[in-house]
C-alpha cells in the first residue's frame, strides 16, 4: 500500500507540469542572481558580501530550526507534530545545499572577516585564538559543518521515508538514535556556525550566550515558517490530518520562543551593560550609533512586544487573518536582527537599502524554495506509517 | 486501528502502532476510580508506619541541631563561619542557591508541564510542589542569617523609615528578596489550590467513616479532622461550577508561575553575573542557572519519589514511565548544563582575558580541582546514563544517579562561589576557604528541616493529586478502548 503511495508520489513528480506558482521560485532566483551581480558591481564587494551573509545566515536559520524540530519530535516521542514532520525533514535537508550558497562567502572571506587580514602578532585578541582563527581551520570547519548536517538530516529523512514503505518499528528506533546523537551535533554545530561565520566578524567580541541567541531567533523564525507551510498543505488537502491541534501547538511554541528570544537577548545585553567592560560593551556601543539605535528599539518592540501581545490569545493563534501578517513580520524581524549583527560593520551610521540585500534574499530563497517544492512533490507529504498517526487521528 | 484509504490529494496512510511502540498507560492495572481514592487516602487515614518514625525522629533532631547552630551563630557573630577575606561568600550562599534550585522542579512540573499538556505530571506534581515550598523555606534561611544582625532583616523591604534609608534597588540581592518571596507565595497558592478537591475528599471520607465509629474518643478525633480538612477545603462540593472556577484559576496560576520559575534563578544568577569577577561575569549565566535548577529539582524529586512509591506501594500510579520521563528531563537539563560548562571554558580562552582564563584553569587544576571534577562527573557525565532504557527502568540505578545529581549541583555552586573568590585580581590577597563545624551543622540541619516538613506532609496530606490522577486513567479518555469512566470492567 505504502510502496504504491511512494511510487505514486514519484510518478506524480515526474509527470508534473509546473504551475505559475512553482515557476515563481526559479524566477525569484534568477532575479536575485541579477540583483547580486548588480550589488557586487555597483555597491562593491564589501557591501555585497555583508548583505549576502545576512541572507545566508537567515536561511541557515530555517534549516537549523527545522533540524532542531525534527530532532526534538523524536526525543519527545510527540504525536501532535507527526503531520508536520515530513516538510520539516525537507527543510532540514536543505542544510547541505547551503554549502553551495556558502561559496561566495568563502570567496569573499577576506572582505568579510577582518581578522583574515590582520597580523596576529599585532592583535592580542586574535593571537590568543589563532589556532582556531586561521584560514585553514576556518575552511575545514566550515566544510565539516556542511558534512555533519548532510549526514544527520539525510539519515533522519532516509529512515522516515523507509518507514513509509515498511511501517516497521525499527525505523522509529533508528530515527530516535540519530536524534539522540543529533541533539548534541545540533548544539555543537549551530554554536560553531554562529561563532565562525557571524561572531568572528568582530573577533574581539565574546559572549557565552551568542550560540543560544542565534538558536532562539532561528527556531522562532522556523516555527512561523512551519505554520505557514502547514496552512498551505492543509489547503491543498495533501495532509488531511493537519488540524487545529497542530496549528495551536505551533503557535504556542512560536509564542514561547518569542519570550525565550527576548529573555536571551535581554540577558546578554543587560549583563554586558551592567558590567560595563570595554572589551564587551564596544559591540553594543557600535550598535547604538546613528539609526542603529532605532533598530535596537524596533527589535525590542517588534521582535518581542508586538508578537507577544498578538499571540497571547488562543483565537489569535488560530486565526489566519492574524497569524499570516505575524509570520511576514517574524521574517522581517529575524532578518533585521541578523542585520543588526552583521551590517554595522559596513553601515556604521545605520541601515540603508542595498540591492545586494534583496538580491541575495531572492537568489538563496528562490533556489531553496525550488528545492523544497521538488522534495515535497517527490515524497509523500506526511509520514504515512508513523506509529503515532493513530493518536493524531484520534485527537 | 487500520489503513486509511487514499483521496484525490493524499495517499493512503496507516494508523497502526507496532506493539513495541505502544504507549504504557499513566495508571496501570485498569484500576477503578474508587481504588485510586482509597489507595491515596489510605496513606493519610491509615496507621503511621514504623519506618515513618524511624525517618522522622532523626530528621527532627537534625533540624533542631541546625537551628541550635543558627542560634549559636546569631548570639556569637558571623565569625563562627568559615568566611574570610577574600572569600566573603561561603557555604551560606552555596546552600541558598542549592536549595532554591531544588525548589524549581515543583512549580515547573505544575505550571510549565501543565501548559504543555504533559499529563504524566499528575502523579508527581503534588509531592514536587510540596518539595518546592519546603526547599524555598530552607533556602530563605541562609540569606536571612547571612546578614549577621538578623533583627535588621526588614531593611531590604521598601518601608519608609525615620532615617529615610531606602534599599539599594540596583542590587540583584534586593531583586532576590522580591523574586524569591513572590515565587514562594505563588507556589504556596498553587499547591494549596490543587489540594482543595482532595481535602474535600478526605473530609467526605471521614464523614462516612464516622458512621461506623462507636468509641467517643475516636468520634471526637474524627470530628476534629473533619473540621480541619473541611475548613481548608473551603466548602468544596465538586459541583460543575466549582470545577469550572478551579480549572480557570489553575490555568491562570500556571500562566503566572511560568515566568516566575524562570525569573527566580535568572535573578539568582545575576547575583554573580552582573559583577566583573572572573568566572562570574558571563552572559550565559541566566539560562544556565535555570537549566541547572530544573536539573537539581528533578534530581531531588527522583530521590524522594523512588522510595515513596516503593514504601507506599504506589507503583501503579507512579509508574516506571513516570520515572523514565523524569530521567529524560534530568538528562536534557544536565546536557544543557554541560553545554554551559563547555561554553564558559571555551569563551574564557576565546575572549583573551588572562584573568578569566586563569579563573577557569584554577577551577579545574587549582587547589579546588576535586570540587570541579566532582561537579563535572555528577552533573554532566552521570545523567548521560539516562540515555539507556535499562538504566531508566532500574530504580536502584536511578536513585543512585539522582543522589549524584544532588551532590553535583551542590558542588557546582561551591565551585562558582569559592573558586572565583579565593584567588582574585590581587595575588597578595589570595586565600583559602574551608567550612567550620557551624557551617556544616547548619547545612545538615536544613536537610533535617526539609525532611521533617516533607514527612509531615506525606503523613497528613494526600501525596498524590487524587482528582488529577483520575483524569489521566485510560478509562477517563473517551477515545480509549476501555471508553468512559465507569467502574464496570475495571478491577476493584
Amino acid at each position: 500500500m505504502s510502496a504504491h503511495a511512494t511510487a505514486a508520489a514519484h510518478a506524480h513528480a515526474e509527470d508534473h507540469v509546473p504551475t505559475m506558482w512553482e515557476r515563481l521560485p526559479w524566477m525569484a532566483a534568477a532575479l536575485g542572481f541579477l540583483g547580486c551581480l548588480a550589488g557586487y558591481v555597483f555597491e562593491g564587494p564589501k557591501n555585497f558580501a555583508h548583505a549576502y551573509l545576512v541572507a545566508f545566515m537567515f536561511f541557515l536559520s530555517l534549516g537549523l530550526g527545522a533540524f532542531f524540530l525534527v530532532v526534538i519530535h523524536h526525543l519527545f516521542d510527540a504525536y501532535w507534530s507527526v503531520p508536520t514532520r515530513r516538510f520539516l525533514e525537507h527543510l532540514a535537508c536543505l542544510l547541505p545545499w547551503m554549502a553551495l550558497f556558502f561559496l561566495p562567502i568563502g570567496l569573499l572571506s577576506g572582505d568579510l572577516y577582518y581578522w583574515m587580514n590582520v597580523d596576529p602578532a599585532k592583535d592580542h585578541s586574535l593571537a590568543v585564538k589563532q589556532v582556531l582563527f586561521n584560514k585553514a581551520t576556518w575552511g575545514v570547519a566550515s566544510a565539516a559543518l556542511f558534512g555533519i548536517w548532510w549526514l544527520w538530516t539525510h539519515r533522519l529523512r532516509g529512515w522516515s521515508l523507509r518507514q513509509d514503505e515498511t511501517g516497521a518499528a525499527e525505523c522509529t528506533t533508528a530515527m530516535r538514535r540519530w536524534a539522540a546523537s543529533g541533539i548534541f551535533v545540533f548544539a555543537f554545530s549551530l554554536t560553531a556556525a554562529a561563532i565562525f561565520w557571524m561572531k568572528s566578524l568582530e573577533h574581539q567580541f565574546f559572549s557565552t550566550m551568542y550560540g543560544v541567541y542565534y538558536f532562539a531567533g532561528s527556531v522562532w523564525m522556523t516555527l512561523a515558517t512551519a505554520y505557514a507551510i502547514a496552512l498551505l498543505l492543509r489547503r491543498s488537502g495533501r495532509v488531511p490530518m493537519m488540524g487545529q491541534e497542530q496549528f495551536h501547538s505551533l503557535a504556542k511554541l512560536l509564542f514561547a520562543f518569542t519570550v525565550f528570544y527576548a529573555y536571551i537577548h535581554f540577558s546578554q545585553y543587560f549583563l554586558i551593560w551592567n558590567a560595563a567592560m570595554p572589551e564587551e560593551t564596544f559591540w553594543y556601543a557600535k550598535r547604538e550609533q546613528g539609526t542603529w539605535a532605532i533598530v535596537g528599539w524596533v527589535i525590542i518592540l517588534g521582535h518581542f512586544v508586538l508578537p507577544f501581545l498578538v499571540l497571547l490569545r488562543i483565537d489569535a493563534k488560530l486565526s489566519t487573518k492574524v497569524v499570516i501578517p505575524i509570520f511576514v513580520w517574524v521574517w522581517l524581524m529575524h532578518h533585521l536582527d541578523l542585520q543588526f549583527n552583521i551590517m554595522p560593520l559596513v553601515q556604521p551610521e545605520g541601515p540603508a537599502f542595498l540591492i545586494s540585500t534583496l538580491g541575495a534574499l531572492l537568489f538563496i530563497g528562490g533556489l531553496l524554495a525550488a528545492l523544497f517544492l521538488w522534495d515535497l512533490r517527490r515524497h509523500p507529504a506526511f509520514p504515512l506509517k508513523d506509529p503515532r498517526m493513530g493518536e493524531v487521528v484520534r485527537h | 486501528m487500520s489503513a486509511h484509504a487514499p483521496t484525490d490529494s493524499s495517499p493512503a496512510y496507516s494508523t497502526t502502532t507496532p506493539p513495541e511502540l505502544q504507549r504504557v498507560p499513566l495508571v496501570l492495572g485498569q484500576r477503578s476510580l474508587g481504588w485510586i481514592s482509597d489507595k491515596i487516602s489510605s496513606i493519610v487515614e491509615g496507621d503511621t508506619p514504623r519506618w515513618w518514625w524511624y525517618a522522622f525522629i532523626p530528621s527532627f533532631l537534625i533540624a533542631t541541631l541546625g537551628f541550635a547552630a543558627i542560634g549559636y551563630m546569631i548570639t556569637t557573630g558571623i565569625g563562627v563561619w568559615g568566611l574570610n577575606n577574600p572569600v566573603m561568600w561561603g557555604w551560606a550562599i552555596v546552600n541558598f542557591v542549592w536549595w532554591i534550585g531544588i525548589g524549581h522542579a515543583g512549580t515547573l512540573i505544575s505550571a510549565i508541564l501543565f501548559l504543555l499538556r504533559q499529563k504524566w505530571r499528575t502523579s508527581i506534581n503534588r509531592a514536587a510542589e510540596a518539595m518546592t515550598i519546603f526547599a524555598v523555606m530552607c533556602a530563605g534561611i541562609f540569606p536571612a542569617i547571612h546578614v549577621g544582625r538578623v533583627w535588621y532583616l526588614w531593611y531590604p523591604l521598601p518601608i519608609p523609615n525615620g532615617n529615610d534609608i531606602w534599599p539599594q534597588f540596583r542590587s540583584p540581592l534586593l531583586w532576590d528578596v522580591f523574586a524569591v518571596s513572590t515565587y514562594f507565595t505563588v507556589s504556596l497558592l498553587f499547591w494549596y489550590m490543587g489540594l482543595i478537591p482532595d481535602l474535600a475528599t478526605l473530609r467526605d471520607r471521614l464523614r462516612v467513616q464516622a458512621l461506623r465509629l462507636t468509641d467517643p474518643a475516636a468520634k471526637f478525633i474524627n470530628k476534629a479532622k473533619q473540621a480541619l480538612y473541611g475548613f481548608f477545603a473551603l466548602g468544596w462540593t465538586g459541583s460543575n461550577r466549582h470545577w469550572s472556577h478551579y480549572e480557570k484559576m489553575y490555568l491562570l496560576l500556571a500562566g503566572l508561575s511560568t515566568p516566575l520559575v524562570l525569573s527566580v534563578h535568572s535573578i539568582v544568577s545575576f547575583d554573580f553575573a552582573v559583577s566583573q569577577v572572573p568566572g562570574w561575569h558571563t552572559t550565559i549565566f541566566p539560562p544556565y542557572f535555570v537549566a541547572g535548577a530544573i536539573f537539581s529539582g528533578f534530581g531531588m524529586v527522583l530521590t524522594l519519589m523512588i522510595p515513596m512509591r516503593s514504601l507506599f506501594k504506589l507503583e501503579e500510579i507512579i509508574t516506571e514511565r513516570h520515572i523514565e520521563l523524569m530521567c529524560k528531563v534530568t538528562l536534557a537539563t544536565g546536557s544543557i548544563v554541560g553545554y554551559a560548562y563547555g561554553m564558559e571554558f571555551f569563551i574564557a580562552w576565546y575572549g583573551g582575558s588572562p584573568y578569566e582564563l586563569y579563573a577557569f584553569k584554577n577551577r579545574a587544576f587549582g587547589p579546588y580541582w576535586w570540587a570541579y571534577w566532582i561537579m563535572v562527573s555528577c552533573n554532566v557525565i552521570s545523567p548521560q546514563f539516562f540515555w539507556f532504557k535499562k538504566v531508566r527502568t532500574n530504580m536502584v540505578a536511578v536513585f543512585v544517579l539522582s543522589i549524584f545529581v544532588n551532590i553535583g549541583m551542590w558542588f557546582e555552586r561551591f565551585v562558582i562561589v569559592v573558586t572565583s573568590l579565593h584567588r582574585d585580581f590581587l595575588p597578595a590577597s589570595w586565600g583559602h576557604y574551608g567550612p567550620t563545624w557551624v557551617d556544616v551543622v547548619t547545612y545538615v540541619g536544613t536537610m533535617g528541616f526539609f525532611m521533617t516538613l516533607f514527612l509531615l506532609f506525606i503523613r497528613f496530606l494526600p501525596l498524590i493529586a487524587i482528582s488529577e490522577v483520575k483524569g489521566v486513567t485510560p478509562q477517563a479518555d473517551p477515545h480509549h478502548e476501555l471508553g468512559g469512566a465507569t467502574r464496570e470492567g475495571a478491577r476493584g
